[in-house]
């Protein structure tokens, strides 16, 4: 199974120097061990735009589509057999990156 | 159109029976509303709905262990870890930490229980409806977010023991006084399932205080049991029980549980609730006669229960022993404190009108008598409260 770690972040700043190592030594574990599928960082909210083509004509607007306290600042995408599994790798990466991680299934 | 129906669904009977049903409509309908403009297509649809239909009743009406295998994919469960036991297999999966921890022991009572969705909904004083959803949500849960079906690793497992324990107790306490007026007052395979079970993960955590402590507290409970039901099919309070009936060997091995954990707890470790209750309940089963009881401790031990579990139906137990320590006035006055947190809850009438009747205040007594039969299910409590309330001197009409 597929499982989307997602990185949720509450505060002004961005990974440190040490918390980026770790994330670093992380994904190479995650590698080695055949976990890895694919990962990223995102940029702040603030930088996000929002398109909604629902209705034919593109709408285009600044900001995030919800405002929040907390936000997705980055993710895994890992391949684990099953739960516990992720839910290991989800708890190593909460270390290493210092922030929560919602652990969800792929369809 | 069998044999196709067979491949698709790999059950010559659900085949025949879906085939004969699709005929039987078209015989039906088609002199009606005319035939469809593709008489065989039509035909392999119907019979293919009906075929899913069947599967899916069958499948509600099968036992657990059938229900229990439609939550995963039909692969070769994983091999066993540290317990041998299918049940505590399931019991695990059931009370995985990623599932909310009343949707865990629900599941766990529907599934390794055995229990019905109103029986488990009583037990959680919540609607029918709410918990059948809570159990189908969970069940999603687990076949979607792929949670898997076997024991914990024997790292995981102190972390995952304190829901297993949960349920548990509430199995055993489903079982000691059933819920359901059309069950049995005391079921017996359910305190005895339940007992097996907290004896295997005993086994297992032996050094686990709480596990002994809820062993040791449905052993005390349980050797109780031959007392409790009149032969009139009555339930028993506890201070009119003929103690000699009691179970001699359950209550030496409560006992000694209990002996082993204060012995801990000298040396240090804080006990949990359930070695707290075991220990209340060895206090009970000391005193030979009701009147020997020793209400101090018994207050001195909800006290610290109270520290740890604020929960109102532990300030309803411990009003109860209050009122044997400092009188029925004072007792009253700490049961009615409770009454918007509990006004739902059949024991909070029935405490109330036991210490009504003690203050001699009989229409009061009286009308607590009716709410707490109105809101109990258990026949046997039932025909206590009934026969309670018939004994007060006659008040008003």
């Amino acid at each position: 199974m597929q499982y989307l770690l997602s990185v949720i972040h509450d505060g002004p700043s961005p990974a440190v120097e040490e918390e980026q190592a770790a994330i670093d030594a992380f994904n190479q574990q995650m590698k080695d061990d055949g976990y890895w599928v694919f990962a990223g960082g995102l940029g702040m909210p603030t930088n996000a735009t929002v398109v909604d083509n629902r209705g034919g004509d593109a709408v285009i607007t600044d900001g995030p589509f919800v405002e929040t306290k907390e936000f997705l600042v980055g993710f895994w995408i890992v391949e684990a057999p099953d739960l516990d599994v992720a839910l290991e790798l989800a708890t190593e990466g909460s270390k290493a990156c210092n922030r929560k991680i919602e652990v969800r299934p792929f369809l | 159109m069998v044999a196709s129906l067979t491949r698709r669904f790999g059950d010559l009977d659900v085949a025949e029976e879906a085939a004969a049903e699709a005929f039987a409509i078209a015989v039906e309908r088609w002199p009606v509303d005319g035939a469809p403009p593709n008489p065989g297509a039509w035909l392999t649809t119907t019979a293919n709905r009906k075929a899913i239909d069947r599967i899916r009743r069958e499948a509600k009406r099968t036992g657990k262990h059938e229900e229990a295998e439609m939550l995963h994919d039909p692969e070769p469960p994983a091999p066993l870890g540290a317990v041998e036991d299918e049940r505590l297999r399931l019991i695990f999966t059931c009370c995985h930490p990623a599932l909310a921890l009343e949707s865990r022991v629900a599941l766990t009572l529907r599934m390794v229980g055995g229990l019905t969705v109103p029986e488990i909904a009583r037990a959680f004083l919540v609607q029918e409806s709410a918990m059948g959803q809570r159990i189908t949500r969970a069940k999603a849960k687990i076949k979607a977010a792929g949670i898997p079906y076997r024991v914990p690793a024997a790292k995981d497992l102190p972390v995952r023991v304190s829901g297993v324990l949960a349920v548990l107790y509430l199995v055993f306490n489903e079982g000691y006084l059933a819920t359901d007026p059309a069950a049995d007052p005391v079921r017996a395979e359910l305190t005895a399932e339940a007992i097996r079970l907290t004896r295997v993960l005993h086994g297992l955590l032996s050094e686990d205080g709480e596990v002994a402590g809820l062993l040791a507290l449905m052993l005390l409970t349980d050797a109780r049991r031959p007392a409790r039901v009149s032969p009139s099919g009555e339930l028993v309070a506890l201070e009119e029980q003929d103690r000699s009936a009691w179970d001699v060997e359950l209550i030496a091995e409560g006992h000694r549980l209990v002996r082993e954990r204060l012995a801990a707890a000298r040396a240090g470790v804080a006990p949990g609730r359930y070695q707290i209750l075991a220990a209340i309940n060895a206090v009970h089963t000391s005193a030979r006669d009701a009147r020997d009881t020793d209400w101090s401790q018994v207050v001195a031990l909800y006290d610290r229960l109270a520290r740890l579990d604020r929960s109102p139906v532990v300030a309803l137990n411990r009003a109860v022993a209050v009122a044997e320590l400092d009188g029925p006035d004072v007792g009253l006055a700490a049961v009615d404190g409770l009454t918007s947190a509990l006004s739902g809850y059949h024991p909070f009438h029935a405490a109330r009108a036991d210490l009504l009747r003690r203050l001699d205040r009989l229409d009061e007594a009286r009308a607590a008598y009716e709410r707490a039969i109105e809101l109990a299910g258990n026949s046997a409590e039932i025909a206590a409260l009934a026969r309670r309330r018939d004994r007060l001197a006659p008040g008003r009409p």
